[in-house]
């Protein structure tokens, strides 16, 4: 078993990794037994030490079934030599029956002993404090300052009454069984297994069998003697069935206390207590049948009577009859239905002021231990933390899965030296296509002498009825100052002797439309871009001028040769202006090859 | 209650702490990449639209490279010559009556279309006597073989007599490397 530092002595660090390992080695997340009370588990183990013996008793909650548990004697509860083994005898007995923990519930039947307040403690409204005190500061509490804290154990007993002359007592028992519980714990965490110790008083929760065992006449005092087999103790209750007072008389090795006869009457004058009825409460497996007699004595016009546990609601046929505690222990609380209720016994029940323990685990060993809901919480820290791995892993795959993607991105691993080395490539190319742009336009085919000549050819066909004397082409600059692209004009002028049958034609060639069909049908048949029409960069401009043949002289027929000049009755003479403007794709760079 | 500030300090704080450097951290390296990355991509792109545009232009410059190569050693040589020889060889072609070189004439200086552009050109005049039909294919193969030439003047007359043959008059501005 890992041992545990108090937190205290721990650094942060420290105290996170002893919860971790709380939490890892322990069940004490899983088992919510360890926080819980002795007497709130399923599976519980009951001792009643009584100075005569130990009677030890299993109870099971979900059957209510009571058992016989693990042998044990007086020796075993106070020899620390014994305390081992029985405890591997209680956490193996546990096991052995199915349950996931055990509540060992320590009835102290062999003691019992009161200290009154100090007097200046007055306020009812006060008990909620004092209870606290009893527990951590009880000496700033107890009127008696002589007793030593560490030997004892003090709980608070209200006195619910209303006239009470102290609003309450302590409960004093000494703290000889706590080495034994503690062991009882060890052997628990040893096992990884819950045991839950919890140490009653005997007498203050066989007070919670009176609602149910004992009918007291309406509106009567009354008197309840419980008698052990150390002690005995008297609770006086008034006419409402509410505690004024408890005390206790030790038999010194008597059977019964020697002076129970004074303490009793002298308790009842004290109190005002007028014939009040006594119930014997036998609690000790060794009744004393005079001890009834010596009541009547004392209260001879009292009904004085012993109450009989084998008809109370608390006989059980596993748990000896003088031992009724172990039944009221683990029974719910008594209702009206049940029995008669008093301000008291309410207040005990609802409080648990006669449920209280006397032996807990220190505050020292409790605090080792991570507290419940921080246990919880590293549990749900568990769930946390993986969420929040999950979320850093998805997020840092996301991000690795981003930079793996970039990685792999033929961008990424792209050179920039080869960006540059292509600029320089494109930067070769772009300047020989500029050259070649500019050869492509200098050689463009805008001025050839064929072109020309079949241009005649087409203006007059053979046997049109021309004779063409001179035909001369000119190809002038047309400037275009500030502009990177010059236009040009070509100028055609044709004089020659035309026959009537020619007027038609020189008319279709003097019209717009006339010689724009004749140059596209030259563009088309010679694949010569010079001659396209369809350009608005380009303008082609016809002019015939027709006049007599001075010359001319009337023939016959068949004395007409197509050279003769006089046999044409018309001269003409042809010019066509054809002017390319500086947007023409034909246009000629004006700059240098580069 | 020792524990709480421990658990709540080490068991949520930290790890939210270093869940948030480790995640941090990779979104900062990987935004720190993806900065560099978007520089890289748009070094990228530039690279693959001049590699394209490369291709492209190649593409287009290689289906002309040759026929400039032969552009450029023909203009590497002296006009005169090269019309000579050319001159020559389209004399081979056709008839000899029908097409006879009659001039030669080097202007030695630059006009016409020449005059437009800062290029280098010369102007060469011409003269020729034969048929139409034939002087036109003559000229047809001599504006093939030299496709620098620029016609730049062109008369046409009658060479007289009975004859069937004209006169031409040429000037080309040649353009030259």
């Amino acid at each position: 078993m890992a041992t545990f530092q108090h937190p205290s002595a721990l650094n942060p660090l420290q105290r996170y990794s002893q919860a971790c390992a709380v939490l890892r080695s322990t069940s004490r997340a899983r088992n919510d037994a360890w926080y819980r009370q002795a007497l709130d588990l399923d599976f519980q183990l009951h001792l009643r030490a009584d100075g005569t013996g130990v009677l030890c008793r299993a109870w099971t909650r979900k059957t209510g079934q009571w058992s016989t548990g693990p042998a044990v004697d007086e020796d075993t509860l106070k020899n620390p030599e014994k305390f081992p083994a029985f405890a591997a005898e209680v956490v193996a007995f546990a096991q052995k029956s199915g349950a996931t923990a055990v509540g060992v519930v320590l009835h102290v039947a062999d003691e019992f002993a009161t200290t009154e307040l100090k007097p200046s403690f007055d306020n009812p409204g006060a008990l909620a404090d004092l209870r606290v005190a009893a527990e951590v500061d009880p000496a700033s509490i107890l009127d008696d300052s002589s007793i030593p804290p560490d030997q004892n154990s003090w709980r608070i007993l209200p006195y619910p009454a209303a006239g009470s002359e102290a609003i309450a007592t302590t409960i004093t028992l000494t703290r000889l069984y706590g080495p034994f519980l503690d062991q009882l714990r060890l052997a628990g965490e040893a096992a990884n297994f819950p045991v839950v110790t919890h140490a009653l008083s005997a007498p203050l929760v066989a007070l919670l069998t009176i609602p149910r065992a004992v009918r007291p006449s309406e509106g009567r005092t009354f008197l309840t003697v419980l008698h052990y087999a150390n002690f005995t103790v008297l609770a006086f209750f008034n006419e409402h069935g509410d505690l004024r007072l408890i005390r206790t008389l030790q038999h010194r090795g008597q059977r019964r206390p020697s002076n129970l006869r004074h303490a009793a009457s002298t308790t009842t004058a004290a109190l005002e207590f007028v014939d009040p009825e006594v119930y014997l409460l036998h609690l000790s497996p060794h009744a004393d049948p005079g001890l009834i007699a010596d009541l009547r004595v004392v209260f001879p016009s009292s009904r004085v009577e012993e109450i009989d546990w084998i008809q109370s609601p608390f006989n059980v046929a596993e748990i000896p009859p003088h031992a009724p505690e172990l039944q009221v222990s683990v029974s719910p609380p008594t209702d009206e239905a049940q029995g008669a209720i008093s301000h008291t016994f309410a207040t005990f029940q609802s409080e648990r002021w006669a449920f209280q323990n006397f032996l807990p685990t220190p505050r020292d060993t409790a605090e080792i231990y991570p507290a419940r809901s921080e246990m919880r919480l590293l549990r749900a820290i568990r769930m946390i933390r993986l969420g929040i791995a999950v979320a850093a892993v998805l997020a840092l795959a996301w991000a690795l899965f981003g930079v793996f993607t970039i990685l792999r991105s033929p961008e990424w691993a792209f050179d920039t030296k080869a960006d540059q080395a292509v600029k320089q490539r494109l930067a070769g190319l772009n300047a020989e296509k500029q050259r070649v742009e500019h050869w492509d336009n200098l050689l463009a085919d805008r001025s050839k002498a064929w072109t020309t000549m079949e241009l005649v050819c087409r203006l007059f066909p053979e046997r049109s009825g021309v004779l063409i004397r001179t035909c001369q082409h000119l190809v002038r600059a047309d400037p275009a100052p500030g502009k990177q692209q010059a236009g040009f004009i070509k100028e055609w002028k044709i004089s020659g002797y035309a026959r009537d049958e020619a007027i038609p034609r020189l008319n279709l060639i003097n019209s717009s439309q006339g010689i724009a069909a004749i140059f596209s049908e030259l563009s088309r048949v010679t694949q010569n871009p010079a001659f396209r029409t369809d350009l608005i960069s380009r303008s082609l401009i016809p002019n015939v001028r027709t006049q007599e043949n001075g010359g001319f002289r009337m023939r016959a027929a068949e004395e007409i040769q197509d050279d003769d000049p006089t046999t044409y009755p018309w001269t003409f003479e042809l010019s066509i202006t054809q002017r390319f403007e500086s947007g023409d794709p034909m246009s000629i760079n004006v700059a240098k090859a580069p | 209650m020792f524990y709480r500030q421990s658990i709540a300090l080490f068991g949520i704080v930290l790890p939210l702490i270093v869940a948030g450097v480790v995640v941090g951290g990779a979104f900062f390296v990987s935004s720190s990449m993806a900065s560099d990355f978007a520089e890289k991509q748009q070094y990228y792109k530039t690279y693959e639209v001049n590699r394209i545009g490369a291709l492209g232009i190649e593409a287009e410059v290689s289906r002309k490279r040759e026929r400039v190569a032969e552009w450029k050693k023909q203009l590497e040589d002296e006009t005169k010559s090269t019309m000579n020889s050319n001159l020559h060889k389209i004399q081979e072609l056709l008839p000899s009556k029908e097409f006879m070189p009659t001039s030669i004439d080097p202007l030695n200086s630059a006009g016409g279309l020449g005059s437009l552009s800062a290029q280098k050109s010369t102007q060469i005049h011409l003269g020729f006597r034969g048929t139409y039909r034939t002087v036109q294919r003559a000229f047809l193969e001599l504006e093939t073989r030299m496709p620098q030439l620029q016609l730049q003047e062109l008369k046409m007359d009658p060479s007289g007599g009975a004859s069937s043959l004209l006169n031409f008059d040429v000037t080309y501005t040649a353009w030259e490397n």
